[in-house]
């Protein structure tokens, strides 16, 4: 019984430890909403290479990845800028995202008619986008990104700055 | 692109099966039973710690467990498929001992199989082999073809050594765990790879293979 019992707290702790908390992200201001000529400009007016992450907040695959490209910011964004590019979304379940998964560490638009994936051509959320200085795109990655896809196409955006 | 993993993996499946065909003595009965088995569990651990390290509730989301592509953590899954291997063997020494080469031509294939799932490729290099992801004028080591060439090598080796108590488990752990160890610095990544992991691996197959030995005989001699 108290097995049982002991086991029981286990459990609750650990689903009310992980368990999202609504209304995290209500401190956050509203992700900025631009078109996808505004986000063109704006990559080509950064000056060094970006990587773009789409991602919503109802988009499971899109809950893995948000660590990787949490430490890939830490690590590499002083030589690259990282921008994620919500989509089809809410503004409040967006922030409450970016709080949960710990994704405040880089820039984020929002984009709720998808507008700037489908410039690039990239169908699917969650979708990686990889561009040289002066934002022309170098490679898309569509579905979830996993480490060495990540660590060697931020490697090639290293290269073509230096 | 799950489905390029999927291809990788059946790629070191059917590896692993032509490894148990041709080194067949001694291979327990329903070994690949066991090391599909193995495989699973230390699939399924790897991808629940990676889960919990990712801050993401395996409980409540228990969907992405098949998520194979949002990450593996290799050590616990290593660990787990050794875990697995050991218990399902127990009593039986020579089991995974006769196991072991067929295992590493497993994992030289699964490396190999980075042909299919479009990660071979490392660090840049100008070596006449190396070669550039399509788009891009930067040649790299094919770091995955290395791995996969020495593993495969390591199982041949591995095949003739002796039958003296866990030396070819031995031997093909600090194989397995050596070559990732040398080719780590040819793997792009976020923070140089689990490195500390790989020196572990290769210290416990060294230990295994020098005194696996002692430790039967004591097993052996002990009073039940």
């Amino acid at each position: 019984m108290r097995r049982n019992l002991a086991l029981l707290i286990f459990l609750l702790a650990v689903l009310t430890g992980c368990a999202g908390s609504p209304g995290a992200g209500s401190a956050l201001p509203d992700l900025p909403e631009v078109t996808a000529s505004e986000f063109e400009t704006h990559l080509a007016g950064l000056g060094r290479p970006a990587v773009v992450n789409v991602w919503a907040s109802w988009c499971l695959p899109c809950r893995s990845e948000a660590p990787l490209l949490t430490r890939a910011a830490e690590t590499y964004g002083n030589q690259i800028e990282f921008i994620g590019v919500d989509v089809q979304d809410s503004q409040t379940e967006a922030k409450d995202f970016l709080v949960e998964y710990g994704l405040t560490g880089f820039d984020h638009f929002f984009d709720p008619s998808r507008a700037i994936p489908n410039h690039y051509n990239a169908f699917g959320t969650p979708v990686t986008l990889f561009f040289a200085p002066g934002g022309e795109l170098v490679r898309a990655h569509e579905g979830i990104v996993d480490e060495r896809t990540l660590a060697l196409n931020i490697d090639e955006l290293v290269q073509l700055e230096g | 692109m799950e489905f390029s993993l999927l291809w990788a993996a059946l790629t070191a499946a059917a590896a692993t099966w032509v490894g148990l065909q041709l080194w067949s003595e001694r291979i327990p009965q329903n070994a690949t039973d066991r090391l599909i088995a193995a495989t699973l569990f230390g699939l399924v651990v790897g991808r629940l710690i990676a889960m919990i390290g990712q801050g993401v509730n395996p409980l409540t989301n228990p969907a992405e467990i098949v998520v194979i592509r949002g990450g593996v953590s290799t050590v616990a899954a290593t660990l787990a498929f050794v875990s697995s291997l050991v218990w399902t063997t127990r009593g039986s020494v020579n089991a995974l001992d006769a196991m072991a080469p067929a295992v590493l031509l497993g994992l030289a294939a699964w490396h190999g199989g980075c042909l299919w799932s479009g990660v071979c490729l490392g660090t840049p290099s100008d070596l006449p082999w190396a070669w550039a992801q399509s788009g891009s004028q930067v040649t790299r080591h094919p770091v995955e073809l290395y791995a996969a060439l020495g593993l495969g090598l390591a199982a041949v080796i591995v095949s003739r050594l002796g039958w003296r108590p866990w030396l070819r488990t031995g031997v093909a752990l600090a194989a397995a765990s050596g070559l990732r160890l040398v080719t780590e610095p040819l793997r792009p990544s976020l923070d140089g790879g689990p490195t500390l992991w790989y020196v572990i691996g290769v210290t416990i197959g060294i230990l295994t293979a020098v005194f696996g030995d002692r430790i039967s005989e004591g097993r052996q001699t002990s009073p039940t």
